[in-house]
């Protein structure tokens, strides 16, 4: 894909994305009734859900990136893979420190060692591995491949994260959406959500493509130095 | 990148933009009202938790956009440093 075209399609990503943006925030503070139990707190739901996602997403392209990396080893893969694995910690720093805000209002206490939490963290401790593995390696390719590994074994932790909630004793709310009965949320609520959701994925999507490119320039430029 | 986001800066949609992200808690609070049950709880008060929230969020993504823009700095010096040599 030649860089002209990566550009437009990650500028009509971003255009979408500050609009969808938009839309939400107007939606969440304007639109959307105040959840009963909870109070205005529960409006942290519409950027922690969406976070989450977009962190999950960006950890299964690293996984998938890395498997087919360590397969065919091209070197192409390993920077898309270095690219989401940037985003999903973004993202999951971004749902680590909503949670506690809203936790602190719902629970009374911002952090608590329940299964949920505790995985989250894991999973946000393992990509910080990733890119130490990487960086601590003296040499790259080995670096690379290690991370790899470690960007696979990462991606296991996301369904635990999702069944913790049904198969343990857990303080965090069940799944709303993606639960074997349907979505159990108000359908203003779910359509902020969907909106959340489209938003967040839209200007993940724009900034992938862009630290995409960058990464590809650099590892180009690099290259040509040496 | 960076010219996208001079744009930003430069382009009145786009400072407006700006102003409402952090204008987002006065909304929240002007909504609140005294009407509502949950006006008389302290559960449903925490406006500031919300703010910090979404600030997070947006600083978050402010800060992975800056950083790319910095990395593509570095790269175009290096370039341009390439083509002096």
């Amino acid at each position: 894909m030649n860089q002209s075209r990566m550009k437009k399609i990650s500028m009509s990503f971003g255009i979408l994305g500050v609009v969808a943006v938009l839309i939400l925030h107007y939606m969440v503070f304007f639109w959307v009734p105040t959840e009963s139990s909870m109070g205005i707190v529960q409006r942290i739901f519409y950027i922690h859900v969406p976070s989450w996602w977009v962190a999950f997403i960006s950890f299964g392209i690293v996984a998938l990136c890395s498997g087919v990396y360590l397969w065919l080893g091209d070197d192409r893969l390993d920077a898309a893979a270095v690219t989401a694995a940037e985003g999903g910690m973004i993202f999951t720093t971004i749902g680590l420190l909503t949670g506690p805000l809203w936790g602190k209002i719902a629970w009374g206490a911002w952090w608590t060692w329940e299964p949920r939490l505790t995985l989250a963290l894991l999973l946000w401790f393992i990509y910080l591995g990733y890119f130490l593995v990487r960086r601590s390696a003296l040499n790259p390719e080995k670096g690379k491949r290690l991370a790899a590994v470690v960007g696979i074994i990462g991606v296991l932790d996301i369904p635990l994260i999702h069944v913790s909630v049904s198969w343990l004793r857990s303080l965090h709310p069940e799944a709303v959406v993606l639960n074997p009965d349907g979505p159990t949320l108000d359908g203003s609520m779910l359509a902020t959500l969907l909106v959340g959701l489209l938003a967040y994925s839209l200007i993940f999507v724009c900034l992938f493509t862009v630290r995409y490119a960058t990464e590809l320039i650099d590892r180009g430029t690099q290259i040509q130095d040496v | 990148m960076i010219g996208f986001m001079r744009y930003l800066l430069t382009n009145r949609i786009g400072l407006a933009s700006i102003v409402m992200v952090f204008c987002y808690p006065a909304v929240a609070l002007a909504q609140s009202g005294g009407a509502l049950p949950l006006g008389s709880q302290t559960l449903g008060r925490a406006y500031w938790h919300v703010f910090v929230a979404y600030a997070i969020a947006w600083l978050l993504v402010a800060f992975w956009i800056a950083a790319m823009s910095r990395r593509l700095f570095r790269i175009e010096n290096r370039i341009n440093k390439s083509v002096d040599d």
